[in-house]
């Protein structure tokens, strides 16, 4: 009976790795075990710090490949929408001290309430005009959290303090393990997204307008759609911000950071949520995680920036693709000279077939 | 009892009838699903039973099949294994002769190959003795089979359980079916007669067209700016029939195509279509994404496919007003989801089937032939259960067998489909082996309209083609 109860554990656990949620399940784990060992001090902090403000970047980077790489619309807001979810979390959580999961609910319905407003009036465009409508319209936001001062505290910025969930005090492993959590479910929501009719709808309307409507996909319902989706991921990576760094400031959310967005789901590979993320990994997380113990960089800081946009430059000149095909062709080189090498040895060890 | 509540409750109709045929189509799908999953199980219940019983058979000395192909196996891997070490010794033998003298070499390999050949019969030995049968044969005999109708009387009654458990999960989903079928007839009945009913009491709906009409345009005019495009046409296309439309380069032929579907909003004229028995309404009141509800389609002149998406995915966004499934429900994937996708995936198969295009359903559009293009494109019209198909030339870029395959699938689709096919072409041998009836067109005014045969002897047709006196 044993070797029967084997067989069909081993069936059954191939399945489950051939599942689409299997890959994206191990690299939460991973997160969690790294997350782990720099509490036990194997992994120094700084870097996990880094890490941890990567997925924070991963979520916004998300949202916005299911607008560009998906539903194929630019938008350069996305920071005003992230600067709005630390505020909506400073002011409502520690503010005016509401719990926890209210101030939640409150911010995911107001996401959808703003997502929905700006995307009605900018979405009857398409192409740079709705960057350029974005754009202008991030940029006001940017002003109304300097000036409104009863909700953002003004250009000294908004702190926050720690917060309880579930009747408990959160310490500051336990706000890296729910990131690194509500990550993963980030990635499986979007991977659902992305294979059920609504993300072939969008893919219909990126691809060919014309036949998407004719098979009664309503253009503006769906860009909607996906306008709301990024402002749900880019508020929710804003509460993620505040709850990890507790302090938000106006100037945080202005151009650059939706322009590096913008990069690191281009240089990531704009459909493919691994890549996403090392795009992210790479426009935020590369420099404080790895460049800044290099003694080199040490010495030179000014080195660093050049180096980043060098990277940048030689992904998107010689792998349009993103960093996911850089990996996908790594990994294909790597089988090949597997395969060569296996060849060479046999040869060695048994000589030629006659 | 008005106007509106009547169109109300013929769109609930509509929608219970959908309801209705995908549970229909959704139970043989899932009952196949579970016999299988039945199968796999039955066998993993006689591979055990091999296991267990391969050691009382071995000592009883019984002849097995699966016995025997185990040792045959065995001893070919053994073989494969010497024969591999020999080849590798050999090698080294080479090596070796580079570096040392030959007689010392031959010397040492010879003792390695006789301790090779030796450790080889010694395992093959071992092989052997283990599927020799024991010394006691007779006990063993009775200890296999008492063994073998021990574990047989257990098999028998777990797979008892299982069939046991499958006939009445089949039986309980059968019924559940059963039952909203039954549900969803009745409802569809009381439906049925509450229309009728309100039918008697309305005005009639269908601006006096007949039963037989499903498309009229009626003075259609489109003008771009100072360009007339369409002048005042009019004609009729019948319920089942092909109906060609042709003329000339900038006859506007396109442009009545997509006033149809609304991608343009027509500058004055009537579009009437046949919603049901029932019911006519005017296209010109509904949005171009609505347009495919109504069973109306089109394909484009030059392809339009979602070129990121493989062709089975393509198809399945045809399906894409069929889903029943709201936002939330695809976001964490429910089961009804899963259902959904299993049943629309198994359409699109059968139409690719029946259309010849099954080996491309994995496969991206990119890079594949034009005439594959065309044709998926037309598998993609068919998912949409489609009573009105708007064919936008066809036959372009086809070469000659091609288009002659074209036509025996445009007519097969017509009879198989039960659908209406309305299409423009210029290819002139196309239109007059397929089309039923000719509608010729030249700077957006009617010309004639008829049979192909009558259209070809018109003679205002061959002046505007051939330009003749």
């Amino acid at each position: 009976m044993n070797t029967l109860l084997l067989r069909k554990s081993k069936d059954k656990l191939k399945a489950f790795t051939k599942h689409p949620y299997f890959g994206y399940i191990v690299f939460g784990l991973i997160l969690l075990a790294a997350q782990l060992l720099t509490m036990s001090g194997m992994i120094q902090k700084s870097t996990m710090d880094s890490i941890i403000l990567t997925l924070i970047y991963a979520v916004i980077a998300l949202g916005f490949s299911l607008l560009l790489g998906y539903g194929g619309l630019a938008s350069l807001g996305t920071a005003g929408f992230v600067g709005l979810g630390t505020y909506f979390t400073g002011y409502f959580a520690g503010t005016l001290d509401l719990p926890f999961g209210l101030t939640i609910l409150i911010s995911l319905i107001g996401a959808v309430l703003i997502g929905t407003i700006v995307g009605f009036i900018s979405l009857r465009i398409e192409g740079m005009y709705l960057a350029i409508i974005t754009l202008g319209l991030s940029e006001i936001l940017v002003e109304v959290f300097k000036s409104f001062e009863a909700f953002t505290n003004g250009v000294d910025g908004l702190s926050f303090r720690t917060f309880d969930l579930f009747g408990r005090l959160m310490s500051d492993e336990a706000v890296y393990i729910i990131i690194i959590i509500v990550f993963v479910i980030v990635m499986l929501a979007t991977i659902n997204i992305i294979k059920s009719p609504t993300g072939r709808a969008l893919l219909a309307m990126k691809n060919s307008t014309s036949a998407a409507q004719s098979m009664g996909i309503s253009l503006l319902k769906y860009r909607l759609l996906a306008f709301i989706i990024s402002t749900v991921y880019a508020v929710l990576a804003g509460m993620l911000y505040m709850i990890n760094s507790k302090f938000s400031i106006p100037t945080t959310w202005n151009l650059a950071l939706s322009l590096n967005i913008l990069a690191a789901v281009i240089v990531g590979g704009s459909q493919s949520i691994l890549g996403i993320t090392l795009g992210a990994f790479m426009i935020f997380g590369l420099s404080p995680a790895i460049l800044s113990n290099i003694q080199f960089f040490i010495d030179h800081p000014a080195a660093i920036s050049i180096f980043n946009g060098l990277l940048i430059i030689l992904v998107v000149m010689f792998y349009p693709g993103g960093l996911i095909r850089l990996l996908q062709t790594f990994v294909a080189f790597v089988k090949k000279k597997y395969v060569e090498f296996k060849q060479k040895w046999k040869e060695y060890r048994y000589g030629k077939d006659e | 009892m008005n106007k509106f509540m009547l169109e109300r409750l013929v769109s609930k109709k509509e929608k219970l009838i959908q309801k209705y045929t995908f549970y229909k189509t959704f139970l043989p799908i899932s009952i196949n699903e579970k016999e299988e999953k039945l199968n796999k199980k039955i066998e993993y219940l006689q591979k055990n039973k091999e296991l267990t019983l391969k050691q009382y058979a071995i000592n009883a000395g019984i002849k097995v099949d699966y016995l025997e192909a185990e040792k045959a196996n065995k001893l070919q891997k053994l073989e494969e294994k010497y024969s591999l070490k020999n080849k590798a010794l050999k090698q080294s033998k080479l090596r070796a002769l580079k570096k040392q003298d030959e007689t010392e070499v031959n010397k040492i390999f010879d003792e390695k190959i006789k301790t090779l050949l030796a450790s080889k019969e010694a395992e093959k030995e071992k092989l052997n003795n283990y599927y020799a049968p024991s010394d006691h044969i007779d006990e063993s005999l009775t200890v296999y089979k008492e063994k073998e109708t021990e574990i047989n009387t257990i098999l028998e009654a777990k797979e008892k359980v299982l069939k046991d458990n499958y006939n009445q999960s089949v039986k309980k989903q059968t019924e559940r079916v059963k039952n909203k079928v039954k549900d969803l007839e009745q409802k569809i009945e009381n439906l049925t007669k509450q229309i009728d009913k309100a039918k008697s009491s309305i005005e009639d709906l269908t601006y006096g067209i007949n039963d037989e009409v499903l498309l009229r345009l009626k003075d259609l005019t489109m003008r771009f700016g100072g360009l007339l495009a369409v002048d005042k046409l009019s004609f009729d296309v019948k319920k089942g029939e092909i109906f060609g439309l042709i003329g000339p380069n900038g006859a506007g032929k396109t442009t009545v195509f997509n006033c149809l579907t609304k991608f343009y909003n027509p500058t004055a004229g009537e579009m009437y279509y046949r919603k049901n028995e029932l019911e006519v309404t005017k296209l010109n009141d509904y949005q171009v994404h609505n347009i495919v509800k109504l069973g109306i389609v089109r394909t484009f002149q030059n392809v339009e496919l979602i070129w990121e998406l493989s062709i089975l995915d393509n198809l399945l966004v045809a399906a894409h007003t069929n889903y029943q499934t709201g936002f939330f429900g695809q976001l964490i994937h429910t089961r009804g989801l899963a259902r959904e996708e299993k049943v629309y995936r198994n359409k699109a198969l059968k139409i690719l089937k029946d259309l010849n295009l099954l080996q491309y359903q994995y496969a991206y559009p990119l890079g594949l032939p034009y005439g594959i293009l065309k044709r998926v494109e037309l598998a993609r019209t068919l998912m949409t259960n489609p009573r009105l198909i708007i064919l936008d030339e066809p036959a372009a870029g086809l070469n000659d067998a091609e288009t002659e395959e074209l036509s025996k699938t445009i007519r097969k689709i017509r009879d198989e489909y039960n659908t209406t096919i309305f299409l423009v072409e210029h290819d002139m041998g196309l239109v007059m082996d397929v089309c039923d009836t000719v509608c010729a067109i030249s700077f957006g005014k009617k010309l004639a309209i008829g049979t192909p045969k009558e259209i070809q002897a018109n003679k205002l047709v061959r002046e505007a083609y051939l330009g003749e006196e």
